[in-house]
């Protein structure tokens, strides 16, 4: 797995970490099931305290986008959104008003934002779309 | 305190006309890689002497791995690996007698470990320490540290003459088969980016006392640099805010904890809230610092060029 952090920018390193996991399960590049590399694997690739991974793995495992078994494997989980939704919608909410708050200061209209939007969720639909060939052909 | 790797409550060294160490108070935990940051000449090096027994302390007291400093020294060095800031060893023994002559006062030595790291260091074994590179005594020290078997590592400055490539399989090698472990790492430096990288802990450290200690990632999350425009905001300054700089109706605060919950009291009277924005650990440091400096604290206008033309 390709994770990349950089210690000299103001994002907490298990932060980091959290987003790049959570990008490549949404990008369908990690699938319900897969493994990731231990801690201790992770930690001297990067380079980083195993602590700072640790800490990212329980936070991604509270959140029920990974689940540790016994022995300490770690993997994605089968169903990540297994939330209510309504609890869903509140961790997306301040993501949606950063979005609106820069779009306005940018001067761009609510149409524009709503399209940027769009072509976001296209974007990885179709990422989506090309692992999930690469899943078939492999098999 | 007992179950931390280092404590010490109140700790000052002084020497003639300096206060090398002027009241610290470390904590420590054990199983983290504790990055103690400071500028030269801060009163790192003198702390690491006074928990090996290299000094004594004026005032104070410490436990390391929950032995007394000064009691129980001879515990302490047993389970503690040291890399000196100067780098000076026996500079006609070559670096294979040192490994004989070193291995013989640590209980849990292990020389496979010490053949692995010359290898991996390419270490040149035969020839007089007084006659290797910088970058070679540097690796020497690294090796006999990391064969001892430590629950504790103090390194002080060990970077120095590592070239990148040394340096970054050295960082694996501290990840993957000190921390991994759940040893303790304690790494002295005045170059942030040498540390930022692989601590969990940092303490910055400054005219002998410490300005900081937590986790690097809590500090993070929560510091954040609030800059706002409005007239007759507040001067005063709280253990959690630190105005930084002020020009004109622009002033910047460096505020430690819940900065959304300041920013909005500053909207509610009056002022326009620019920017909330997060800081990398070498900006707190360079803020702090300059903040605690006597020669510059209190006079915000003075400080005002460099502040902002580094955080800008």
């Amino acid at each position: 797995m390709l994770l990349h952090v950089n210690p000299a920018s103001g994002v907490p390193t298990y932060l980091q970490i959290e987003t790049q996991v959570k990008h490549y399960i949404a990008a369908g590049a990690l699938a319900p099931g897969d493994a990731l590399p231990s801690v201790r694997k992770l930690a001297a690739d990067l380079r980083i305290s195993t602590n700072t991974v640790a800490r990212a793995y329980q936070n991604l495992e509270r959140d029920g986008v990974l689940r540790t078994v016994q022995g300490g494997r770690t993997y994605v989980a089968e169903n990540p959104g297994s939330f209510l939704k309504s609890e869903r919608i509140r961790r997306l909410r301040p993501y949606a008003r950063q979005i609106v708050v820069e779009g306005t200061q940018l001067r761009l209209d609510p149409h524009e934002i709503m399209e940027l939007v769009q072509q976001e969720l296209d974007a990885l639909e179709e990422v989506n779309e090309r692992y999930g060939d690469l899943d078939r052909k492999s098999r | 305190m007992n179950d931390m790797a280092i404590w010490t409550e109140n700790l000052v060294k002084l020497y003639p006309g300096v206060r090398a160490v002027d009241g610290l108070n470390l904590n420590v935990p054990r199983g983290v890689a504790y990055g103690f940051l400071g500028r030269n000449g801060a009163g790192k090096t003198s702390t690491i002497r006074i928990l090996l027994g290299l000094a004594r302390p004026t005032e104070g007291r410490g436990r390391v791995l929950g032995f007394s400093v000064g009691r129980e020294q001879v515990a302490i060095l047993e389970r503690t690996a040291y890399v000196s800031e100067s780098k000076a060893l026996y500079g006609s023994l070559t670096p294979r007698e040192l490994v004989r002559f070193t291995r013989g006062f640590y209980p849990n030595w292990s020389d496979e470990a010490a053949a692995k790291y010359s290898r991996m260091f390419e270490i040149p074994m035969d020839r007089p320490f007084a006659k290797l590179s910088q970058g070679n005594r540097t690796k020497v020290y690294l090796l006999l540290a990391l064969s001892q078997g430590a629950d504790l590592l103090l390194l002080d400055e060990p970077a120095t003459g590592l070239d990148p490539v040394v340096l970054d399989e050295f960082l694996r090698i501290l990840v993957q088969d000190v921390i991994a472990e759940g040893r303790t790492v304690f790494i002295s430096s005045h170059q942030l980016s040498d540390v930022e990288q692989i601590a969990d802990w940092i303490g910055l450290i400054d005219y002998g006392k410490l300005l900081l200690e937590a986790r690097l990632d809590d500090i993070k999350s929560q510091f954040r640099l609030v800059t706002v425009a409005g007239n007759g905001l507040p001067q005063t300054e709280s253990p959690e805010v630190l105005l930084l700089a002020s020009e004109g109706n622009f002033h910047k605060y460096l505020v430690k904890k819940n900065a959304d919950a300041f920013a909005a009291e500053l909207s509610r009277q009056g002022a326009t809230v620019a920017e909330v924005s997060p800081l990398g650990l070498r900006e707190i440091f360079l803020a702090l610092v300059r903040k605690e400096d006597p020669c510059t604290s209190g006079n915000a206008g003075e400080m005002a060029a460099p502040v902002s033309s580094f955080l800008s």
